[in-house]
This record gives structure tokens, sequence and C-alpha cells, in this order.
């Protein structure tokens, strides 16, 4: 079962270095960061990360994340700036993930907050098709949160991208109550609700965080969370949205153990 | 020092890149800098008279720092032929004013155009970081000059010509190579006068010493120099080879020159001495970040 959750967007521009000199939002990654660290600080036996990508599939929990495709040749140059280092050395032993290949970039950017967060503990990354149906997602998210009897995750979604007319996908008015629909059901630890978001609808608003939110509602299995919003915003037209999620009562439970 | 032992201390091998030091401040490989000109001077070729007198230099000073200058480069004779300047009048025309700029702007690097000893002389004694010589180093006693005050000194190349004289059907078997003798040689007699490794700056002189074929081709393969590990300053801005390249008189040459520094910037040169300091500064930068030298200032498209 699952004790504790987090939501996280999942921008590229969550990576530090691809914002230039300017590090353009860090009350963003402040609220990630701080959202991975009440995770870590759960201690769950395993934290699985969670995101919407072309395939649903397990991944190395040990290849980090690769801005590549997203920024070529970062850290080239004659003055010899060094790659970022990598994060402290994992324990994921899943046996589920090919080794090699690098985690898609929701994924990659979970597993590094986790690493700043310093948690060394097991970790899996899972990514979910982004046109899974929502009982394909919210079965995931059951067979994830039946890993072991103290799991967390760490779930990257994103609103939608439509929300203004300098928006990456232009206004679509339908936007707004779609995203707010979503932040009322993380507000009222309502997981259930997230399992009603439309695959259509959600696609047409560019809202690449449906499936990963259904995995979330599959974990919780219909319980009511309690929450805390830690940002909310869309300064580039995309939804954000960051929150801890936990089982009332597992601070309790943990503490009996 | 003699023609023998200058001869001894020629450092034939390359060295290795890295941070160059003016004044208090060490700047690392990848980082372009500007060095604004400001002429005291009644007859540069550039906008003649403009900074002449003393308010207007200041002036000019603030709002070259302003837009983004490292170094303020002071002179107090034009390149070109004409009016005799002494010594005496060269000293008062840059060393007082040097003294103004460096209590003005005590971090600012300041760098003397001359290259004359007792001038040098008497602007390190007036706080200047920098003695920038186009000349290719005619007074032999320059660079003890640079090394007793700690001072930055620019090796350039200036073919066989005397100081304010025109290059009159000179030749070279191959510009480069003379470039490469005559500025790695200057740069040997500067470290055995004790001038620091990461003061030496090495300079092509576009124009001095040159027709507008052999400054072409010096920025064709300024890499050839760069790649020794010294770093290098161009002094492309509004020059003849521009010019002749390109029809344009004086006041049309901004294009030209900012396409011939956006070239040496790609080929590695470090230190740009301009006359137009705020054009001059987006395109080194947009160069040293095409280069990945530099991160844009702020990226968010596409990455939202």
């Amino acid at each position: 079962m699952i004790t504790a959750a987090a939501l996280c967007p999942a921008p590229p521009l969550l990576a530090r270095e691809l914002t230039g000199a300017d590090p353009v939002i860090p009350e963003l990654r402040q609220a990630c960061h701080a959202a991975a660290a009440a995770l870590v600080a759960g201690a769950p036996d395993l934290i699985a990360v969670v995101g919407a990508a072309t395939q649903t599939r397990a991944w190395d929990p040990d290849t980090g994340l690769d801005l590549s495709p997203y920024a070529p040749a970062l850290g080239i140059g004659s003055a010899g700036t060094a790659r970022p280092a990598g994060g402290p050395a994992t324990a994921g032993c899943d046996a589920n993930a090919p080794a090699g290949a690098a985690p898609p970039l929701p994924l990659g950017l979970g597993s590094r907050l986790l690493d700043q967060a310093g948690y060394a503990g097991r970790r899996v990354l899972r990514s979910i098709g982004h046109d899974e149906p929502p009982e394909a997602c919210a079965a995931l998210g059951a067979r994830l949160a039946g890993v072991g009897p103290r799991v967390a995750l760490l779930v990257m979604a994103d609103g939608s991208a439509r929300r203004g007319v300098k928006a990456p996908g232009y206004l679509d008015p339908r936007s707004a109550p779609f995203d707010a629909e979503v932040e009322r059901a993380i507000r009222a630890g309502d997981m259930t609700a997230l399992l009603a978001l439309g695959p259509g609808l959600a696609r047409a608003l560019l809202a690449t965080g449906r499936p990963a939110w259904q995995v979330l509602a599959g974990a919780a299995d219909g319980q009511r969370l309690a929450s805390t919003i830690r940002y909310r915003g869309d300064p580039f037209g995309v939804a954000y949205l960051v929150a801890s999620l936990t089982i009332p009562g597992q601070a309790i439970a943990c503490f009996l153990r | 020092m003699t023609d023998a032992t200058a001869g001894q201390a020629r450092p034939r091998a390359h060295r290795e890149p890295g941070a160059l030091r003016l004044g208090q401040q060490e700047f690392p490989p990848g980082r372009p800098l500007i060095m604004g000109i400001v002429n005291r001077t009644p007859d540069s070729f550039f906008r003649p008279g403009v900074t002449w007198d003393e308010p207007s230099a200041l002036e000019r000073v603030h709002q070259i720092v302003a837009e983004g200058a490292d170094i303020v480069d002071v002179g107090g004779i034009p390149a070109a032929p004409g009016a005799e300047v002494d010594v005496a009048e060269e000293i008062h025309r840059t060393a007082g004013f040097i003294a103004i700029v460096r209590d003005a702007y005590p971090e600012v690097v300041i760098s003397v155009d001359t290259w004359r000893h007792e001038t040098a002389l008497a602007a390190c004694q007036a706080g200047a970081d920098l003695i920038n010589d186009s000349w290719g180093g005619v007074d032999g006693r320059l660079a003890g000059v640079a090394a007793e005050f700690g001072a930055g000194l620019v090796c350039a190349h200036a073919g066989q010509q005397q100081p304010r004289t025109r290059p009159f059907r000179v030749a070279y078997a191959d510009v480069m190579a003379d470039v490469l003798e005559q500025t790695l040689r200057q740069a040997g007699r500067a470290l055995a006068a004790g001038v620091p490794r990461d003061r030496i700056i090495l300079d092509p002189a576009h124009d001095f010493g040159k027709n507008t074929w052999h400054s072409l081709d010096v920025t064709r393969r300024l890499a050839e120099l760069t790649g020794t590990g010294w770093p290098v300053l161009v002094s492309l801005s509004n020059k003849d080879f521009v010019g002749e390249t390109l029809n344009l008189p004086l006041e049309q040459r901004l294009a030209g020159t900012l396409a011939a520094t956006s070239v040496c910037a790609w080929l590695g040169a470090r230190i740009f001495r301009v006359h137009q300091v705020a054009e001059s500064r987006h395109v080194v930068d947009m160069v040293a970040s095409i280069r990945g030298d530099r991160p844009p200032a702020r990226a968010v498209r596409g990455l939202a």
C-alpha cells in the first residue's frame, strides 16, 4: 500500500541548467525539492517514480536524467564547464527494467529530485503511455502500491499547456475548468475524482499529466488523502501543481512500527 | 635585453589555455572581453576629437562601462602618421586621465595604448593594468615596465613597420607564419623580462603592416594564433581592411566590423578592442553561446 505521494510537474525547465543564467522559476524548483524531501523523510521501503511517456514500461533506476534531447552539447565549451555530477548510487534493483536507456524526461527529473533529496533507497521508474485508458492507469497504480507495505509515489504530471494565447498550445478555454477540477481533487485528497478525467479532452488540452494522475488514483485505492499544496501557477501557460499527499494516520503508524 | 637572450627565451611550445589575469581580475577561457577605446587625441581616425577634452572622455568611459566594456583602453597618439606627439605630451594626455578613471572605477581593467616605455611607466603609476602596444615591441624596455608593475602586455605583429607608419607594398611569404613568429618571440621576451605568463596577450594587429588581403588572411586563419594557447586580442573596429573589403566609408563599417568580430570570436579570440561597445558585446556574447562557452541569459522557449 502507499503511505505517501508527491506530485510535481515535469517541464524541461525544472532542470536548472536548461534555463541558462537566469533561474527563471526557482520557486517551482524549491517546491519540488520540498515535496521530494517530505517523501524521503517518510522513510518508505520503496519510491516509485511515475510519469507519462510514449510507452508503458519500467526503466533502469540507475540510469540518470538525459537532457541532451533538450539541450544538445550542454556543458561543452572552452571553459570546460563540468557536467553536473550524478546523484548518489541508487539501490534500484528493478528486475523488470532493462538496463541502459535513459528514462523519459518526467522520470529522469523525478529521479533527480530523489537524488537531490539524498534518497539512496529502493526506487523504480515506471512510464505510463500517453494514451492508456484510465482503467489501465489505475491498474498500474494498484500494482505499484502492492509491491510492499510502505510504498511512496513520486508522480510527475503537468496540467494543460493551453492556458493562454502565449501558451505553448495557444488558448483553449476548456483548460481553465479542466485544471481547476484537477486542483480541486488534489486539494480535497479525492483521488478517485481523477479517474473521471477523459483521455480525449486531456489530449486536446495538452494536459500530459493525465495518465500519471490516474496511476496515483489507482494506488490510493479509494482512500482520501491529506494534501498540502506547495506551488500552483502557470507562468508560461502550462499548469504546474506541486503537492504532498499522505494517508491520514500514516505518520502515527510509522511511529508505532 | 640583447637579441641573443631574447632568442633563447622563444616559447615555441604552445601554452595551455588558461585564465587571463588583468589587474585584480581573473578571466577564464571562453569569457570574451570587450576593450572599449577612449582616445585622448584631437585627430584619431574614428570620430576624431570627440573625447579630446577630459569631461567628454570621462563621459565616454561611463558609457562604455555601462554598455559592458571589461577593459578601458586609453590612448594619446593616433596610429596614423601626423603631428608629432612627444613623450611628455603623450603622458600628459593619458596618465592623469587614467588616474581619474582608476578612482571612478576601482575594478575595471584599464589599459594604456602606447609603444613607449616612459608612457607605460607613467600610466602604470596612475593605475593602468595592461600595456597595449600595437607596434610590435619596438621599445625594448616596455616589457620591463610591465614586469615591474605586474601589468599585462600585448604582443602585436606590425611586420617591419615603425610606429605611426603606413604599410608600403608589404609582402609576406606567409603572413600568419610571420604573425606567429613575431608575437611568440615577443611573448618569450616578455616572459624573460618577468611578465607573468597569464598576463601576456597576442595581437595579430589587423591593418598594421598589412594590406587588406593580409588582414583577411589573418582573420581567416586566426585559429592558428589562438591555437597557441595564448590569449588573443583582435582590433578590427572600423579599420581600413573592413572599409576596403566593403568599399564603405568610416561611418558605414559597423556591420563589417561585427562580421569580422564574430568570425574571430568563433575562432577563439578573447579580447576585442572596439569603438562600438554595446553592439560588440552582443556579438561576442552570442558567439560565446554558439560555441558553448556561455549559457543563454534566459531560456524558456519550448521548455515550459
